[in-house]
């Protein structure tokens, strides 16, 4: 009770209570309140102090053992050795071959989805009827939450086969074929960012070049585009992020053979990225073997792009945030002047010759070109899994235990499973997250202690998941003996989607303005009091929203738990949380990759993770609307 | 002077980080009466009035030396209550901050935090405030409306009953007019002069004719200063500044 008589006591003179029969309530409340918001400011202190380590954690984890390699062959032999063979005579652990993988898979996979992306993204910001706008808008940032293994899945069973026959190839398993893939799966990302960033553009812009009597494809070239270039290149990056990022669909088709191609150009070459080795090769490590500690490398070089990345975006968002008007950084003048390079190029055919009429419907037609290219792509892919995948589904197959390898019989040990993978992951993550936020966002000062702990925070939110993978399996799973189970799956995943909640609720309480909370501190509110009565009630969609999505990740992704918690075709559900468990996207993964014969059951398992995912999206797209409509009233 | 004291600063200095924005201000304000500050822009008069109820506590980079008496206590004694205090002098900011919640929940927040629970209680604190703010006769069928649907000066009328509805003794105003049509003002105007019989106000405003109209006694800043402070009547009539006299009538700021 100690605690109690040092909170502060009232004031001393303030004693005029016009209501006395209210004022016996009053007095009391004075002591709880000073309680209560002293409890509430140490425990989400507690809380932010548990995230924040959990974060550094990570990254030092990774890097402890990452730079292991780096003593054991020198750094020049890890980072430039041609060759990566751990399991042959003379093992050798040359990373190289895995980087040019990386790049020139990422690199081809944007080459195909920039223009594409680029062009739905004007098509729906600035040529489509509001009606189209309205539905296309959402379908494409559903067709973002499609989890990787069934863009692998299809992938793996037509994209293969089709590049195989097409350009008579002994196989179809190439750089080509993770590079379309990468693209089919990157293009919604990029295109639902750029359309934010040109609608964004405000009107007047528009009607200023109009008015000059420039048509609606000059005015989008040379006024909304150029305008719209930050978000756009943040898009670009975001897109590029995901490719690299991305482990099962490229593990699935890309052959994986860890040779740089010959010549350098041969696209129908098999490659193997670094996230493709860590999820082949992470399962068959023996712990803290020179192998192990090449895999960590592998992970230490991933954190180093995700770095990059995050580093160029950041450039490129300030300038978003920048004073408009005043002279831009050279780098940013360059982009601007590329840019419109380009979009010269481009038109020049039509340029001087024809007349800007001509010239616009040619540029419409090849941006409406592109929006049936990315709908066909996109289209094609759903159909397949929805006709194929309804007629797998039957009472038996969504209730059943699989037989057979999962020939025959159900999935729903894995679709109880998963759940219990996300729920576990869930009630790790979003208390500490959205605590963490909290604290961040409404105890701290701007400082560089929290400018380093957001930028440790975002670094794990661009790390691919496969390396949440690698932690989780040599942390949890074999250094604090776990062993395959459902809990180190979930402490995973919840490790895996902690810096997102954390994100996300940041975003959501720096957006409510502090006048609000200056209000509330005005009528006598203590912090605690104005926190959870003032601000996190308007903030509370967005922290949904940024959950939700989380969710949807973590119920699509294969990469953290295969080697964490992942067991394929179980009869039985777990009975304790050390047990391992199965899973949708895993039961998908094997099926598809291991198991002959039994495409009716990977159909119908892609169908119903499909359905699980999209419809968690779906929610999410609703929270939001219901909440903006709110805002306009 | 000799009206009663409600709230006085003797030698009080502020500064924002290495910015000095308030220098040695001494300054009584009287119990029920309207005080204004006038100034120019940067002046500190805003600064002036977030002290009274400790608000630039929230700003990390302010430091403040002097003392802030209120009824005859210092306010930042080791034994104040901060929260206690800002019960007792509320805020009516620029814009109007009407919380994201219904008209009722915007005016029944501040009781409910100090410990009011009964309904019944409630319900006649917030018909007491909003009438006294002179919002009733237009919300009373709608009180379970969002706030954020009001105009701007029912808004800011919404903020002044919230604000009342914890019975404060001092109600501060930084600038409430200063979004406002004309005719919302006039409205708020003729608010601020009633209330004056219940309570102290402290108004901080750029418009001359507001002070002139609206305050019994003024106060002018420049520059961090208080360079004078008196009857309204006898700063505009008969200022003993000439620095006053040259802002009252417009050769400057």
């Amino acid at each position: 009770m100690k605690k109690e008589q040092a909170a502060p006591v009232p004031f001393p003179g303030f004693g005029r209570l016009q209501r006395p029969e209210v004022g016996a309530d009053r007095a009391s409340a004075g002591a709880n309140r000073h309680l209560t918001d002293l409890i509430a400011g140490k425990l989400l202190f507690f809380a932010a102090l548990v995230a924040i380590a959990a974060v550094i954690f990570i990254i030092v984890f990774l890097l402890r053992d990452g730079y292991q390699i780096v003593l054991e062959t020198g750094a020049w032999n890890f980072l430039a050795g041609q060759n990566w063979n751990p399991a042959g005579q003379n093992p050798a652990y040359g990373v190289l071959p895995l980087i040019v993988g990386t790049l020139l898979v990422t690199a081809l996979a944007m080459a195909i989805a920039v223009p594409l992306s680029i062009g739905s993204a004007v098509f729906v910001a600035e040529i489509a009827a509001a009606r189209t706008k309205a539905a296309i808008k959402p379908a494409i940032e559903l067709l973002a939450g499609i989890p990787s293994v069934v863009y692998g899945f299809f992938g793996l069973i037509l994209l293969t086969d089709w590049i195989r026959i097409a350009f008579d190839q002994p196989s179809g398993s190439s750089w080509l074929a993770g590079s379309i893939l990468l693209a089919v799966m990157a293009i919604p990302t990029i295109t639902s960012v750029a359309e934010d960033a040109i609608s964004s553009v405000p009107r007047e812009f528009r009607e200023g070049s109009l008015a000059l009597g420039a048509t609606h494809w000059q005015t989008i070239k040379n006024v909304v585009v150029p305008r719209a270039l930050p978000g756009i290149s943040a898009a670009i990056i975001l897109g590029m992020g995901r490719a690299i990022g991305e482990t099962m669909a490229v593990l699935m088709v890309t052959g994986n053979a860890a040779v740089i191609p010959d010549p350098i150009t041969d696209v129908f070459s098999p490659v193997r990225t670094l996230t493709g080795t860590l999820g082949i090769e992470m399962g068959e490590v023996a712990f803290g073997s020179t192998h192990y500690h090449a895999l960590f490398g592998v992970a230490v070089v991933l954190l180093f792009i995700t770095l990059a990345i995050n580093s160029a975006s950041r450039i490129v968002i300030s300038r978003i945030q920048g004073p408009q008007g005043t002279a831009r950084p050279t780098a940013h003048r360059a982009l601007v002047a590329a840019a419109s390079r380009i979009a010269h190029a481009v038109s020049a055919p039509f340029g001087g010759v024809v007349s800007p009429r001509t010239s616009q419907r040619c540029a419409f037609f090849l941006i409406s070109l592109s929006v049936v290219i990315v709908l066909a792509a996109l289209g094609m892919i759903l159909f397949g899994i929805v006709v194929n995948g309804a007629g797998a589904i039957s009472w038996e197959f969504l209730t059943g235990s699989p037989r057979d390898l999962g020939r025959a019989g159900g999935i729903f040990p894995a679709i109880v499973g998963t759940f219990y993978l996300v729920g576990g992951g869930l009630a790790i993550a979003l208390p500490l997250g959205i605590a963490t936020a909290v604290y961040l966002i409404e105890y701290t000062a701007e400082t560089p202690l929290t400018r380093s702990i957001r930028a440790a925070v975002d670094l794990l939110n661009g790390t691919p998941s496969i390396v949440f993978g690698l932690f989780g399996f040599a942390f949890l799973v074999i250094f604090l003996n776990f062993g395959i189970s459902l809990i180190a799956g979930q402490i995973t995943l919840g490790l895996m989607i902690l810096p997102t909640i954390i994100r996300t609720t940041e975003e959501s309480l720096r957006s409510i303005p502090g006048s609000l909370r200056e209000g509330s501190y005005a009528l006598g509110a203590t912090k605690w009091q104005t926190i959870s009565r003032v601000v996190l009630p308007p903030a509370l969609p967005g922290i949904l929203t940024g959950a939700i999505l989380s969710i949807g990740r973590a119920a699509g992704e294969t990469a953290p738990i295969m080697f964490t918690a992942a067991i394929f075709s179980s009869r039985y559900l777990p009975s304790s949380l050390t047990e391992p468990v199965m899973a949708l996207p895993y039961h998908l993964f094997v099926l598809t990759t291991s198991i002959p014969g039994a495409s009716t059951q990977s159909y119908g398992t892609a169908f119903v993770l499909l359905l699980l995912v999209l419809a968690i999206y779906l929610a999410a797209i609703l929270v939001r609307r219901r909440y903006n409509r709110e805002k306009v009233m | 002077m000799d009206e009663s004291t409600i709230l006085e600063t003797r030698d009080l200095n502020l500064w924002y980080g290495q910015n000095h924005a308030l220098i040695d201000i001494s300054i009584r304000i009287p119990k029920n009466r309207v005080t204004a500050l006038i100034g120019p822009s940067g002046c500190g008069k805003s600064t002036l009035l977030r002290c009274f109820n400790r608000m630039n506590d929230l700003i990390d980079s302010s430091r403040i030396t002097g003392e802030i008496l209120f009824n005859g206590n210092g306010i930042h004694d080791s034994l104040a209550d901060v929260y206690a205090i800002r019960e007792k002098i509320g805020m009516v900011f620029q814009k109007p901050n009407p919380f994201q919640k219904s008209i009722y929940e915007n005016v029944a927040y501040g009781p409910r935090i100090h410990g009011v629970r009964e309904k019944k209680a409630l319900d006649r604190i917030v018909e007491e405030s909003l009438k006294s703010a002179a919002l009733w006769d237009e919300v009373k069928d709608r009180l379970h409306e969002p706030a954020l649907a009001l105009s701007g000066g029912q808004q800011q009328r919404l903020c002044i009953a919230r604000s009342l509805a914890v019975e404060p003794e001092v109600i501060l105003m930084d600038e409430p007019c200063s979004a406002l049509d004309p005719i919302a003002t006039a409205k708020i105007e003729d608010l601020i002069i009633r209330l004056a019989r219940n309570y102290t106000v402290v108004i901080v405003t750029h418009n001359m004719q507001q002070a002139a109209r609206a305050s019994d006694y003024t106060g002018f800043m420049y520059m961090g200063k208080l360079v004078e402070f008196d009857m309204t009547t006898k700063i505009f009539e008969d200022p003993g500044e000439e620095l006053t006299e040259n802002y009252i009538t417009g050769r400057f700021g």
